[in-house]
């Protein structure tokens, strides 16, 4: 139970970012960011999946997971780990993207990479039932 | 516990393959859709709309075959070349470039200042991966008062990364490079031979063509065909 309850918790903070971000994709507008790298990041190509904004990916991505911490069931727990295994993969080449290619550092990318970071041992603590 | 194991496996394994496709995709540069997100780089949905779907073969946009070749020399700090760019050229391309009538060659000068070197290097290493026209239309477009410092590494990585397939860190690694000086070279040459001494400067078939404007380039074109 507090296994699923940390997934939930985890997947809606990254989902909240998320969210704004993609936000920010449709509306033309730049982030808040401390950094100045947003932007940047923001606006190079990678910022796209076949035209598909990665926020709104990502978004959707999390909220799956969310959803799976409702249920108990393992095949519940197996897609949530599934998932976040995607997200944690996807997440690090994206990190590895920005900080070699992009040259920029998107501080809301890096929220929800903590997020999916310690999202990650919480899903497959989730399998060992 | 073997369950679990096995369980471990076969999600560990779906998710690796999933993730490599999504990478993959990535990595082949999202090259389906032109952005249409760039909110703080201006002009980049219309950078890619006047030149989308026209050939680049390293300076030159357009059919190599083209009978008509259309020479321009500019500076990417210089504000007449780019009202030029944004105001005239994309009515020129669309009627006598994307058509096959012409070709158009782009021959960047730098004497506005140091910043221009910046830009024209970035351009010359934009054209090694036949993307200069895109690249440098999103730079003008983007254009800040000669020499204030707008013309940045951050604005060339920036610009950059705004084109579709446009490698940024294989085209900052050729700022440097030897085709990019020896086209920094000939251009400096070819103006110096053809008494270039302002820009945007433009030649139809080696004739100089009397104001930078889309009728005017037409006008002479139409005559060169």
């Amino acid at each position: 139970m507090r296994l699923r309850v940390a997934v939930a918790v985890l997947a809606l903070v990254a989902a909240a970012i998320a969210s704004y971000l993609t936000i920010l994709h449709y509306t033309h507008n730049a982030p808040v960011c401390p950094t100045s790298g947003c932007e940047t990041v923001q606006r190079s190509h990678y910022a796209e999946l076949v035209g598909i904004p990665v926020a709104l990916l990502g978004l959707l991505a999390y909220l799956a997971i969310a959803a799976t911490a409702a249920s108990a069931r393992s095949e519940a727990a197996a897609i949530g780990a599934a998932l976040t295994l995607v997200a944690l993969v996807f997440s690090a080449y994206l990190l590895i993207v920005s900080l070699t290619v992009i040259h920029a550092v998107c501080v809301w990318c890096v929220g929800t990479d903590v997020c999916v970071a310690l999202l990650t041992p919480a899903a497959l603590l989730r399998l060992r039932v | 516990m073997s369950r679990s194991l096995v369980l471990f496996a076969a999600v560990g394994a779906a998710a690796l393959v999933v993730a490599g496709v999504l990478i993959a995709v990535s990595l082949s540069g999202g090259t389906s859709k032109p952005q249409s997100t760039n909110a703080a780089l201006s002009g980049v949905g219309d950078a890619l709309s006047i030149f989308g779907g026209i050939p680049q073969h390293g300076i030159v946009l357009g059919n190599p075959n083209a009978p008509v070749t259309v020479v321009e020399f500019a500076d990417l700090q210089c504000p007449y070349c780019m009202h030029f760019t944004t105001d005239q050229l994309p009515a020129f391309v669309q009627q006598d470039v994307r058509t096959g009538k012409a070709k158009l060659e782009f021959r960047g000068l730098a004497f506005v200042g140091p910043d221009s070197l910046r830009g024209l290097r970035a351009a010359n290493a934009a054209a090694q991966q036949n993307k200069l026209w895109t690249f440098i239309d999103i730079l003008y477009s983007n254009q800040g008062t000669e020499n204030t410092g707008w013309l940045s590494d951050a604005m060339v990585r920036r610009a950059a990364a705004a084109v579709p397939g446009l490698n940024v860190a294989k085209l900052v690694a050729a700022l440097d490079s030897g085709p990019v000086n020896t086209l920094v070279q000939a251009a400096q040459r070819l103006a110096t031979t053809a008494g270039v001494n302002s820009t945007p400067t433009l030649f139809v078939n080696g004739t100089q063509v009397s104001s930078a404007t889309a009728a005017a380039l037409e006008q002479a074109v139409a005559a060169a065909s």
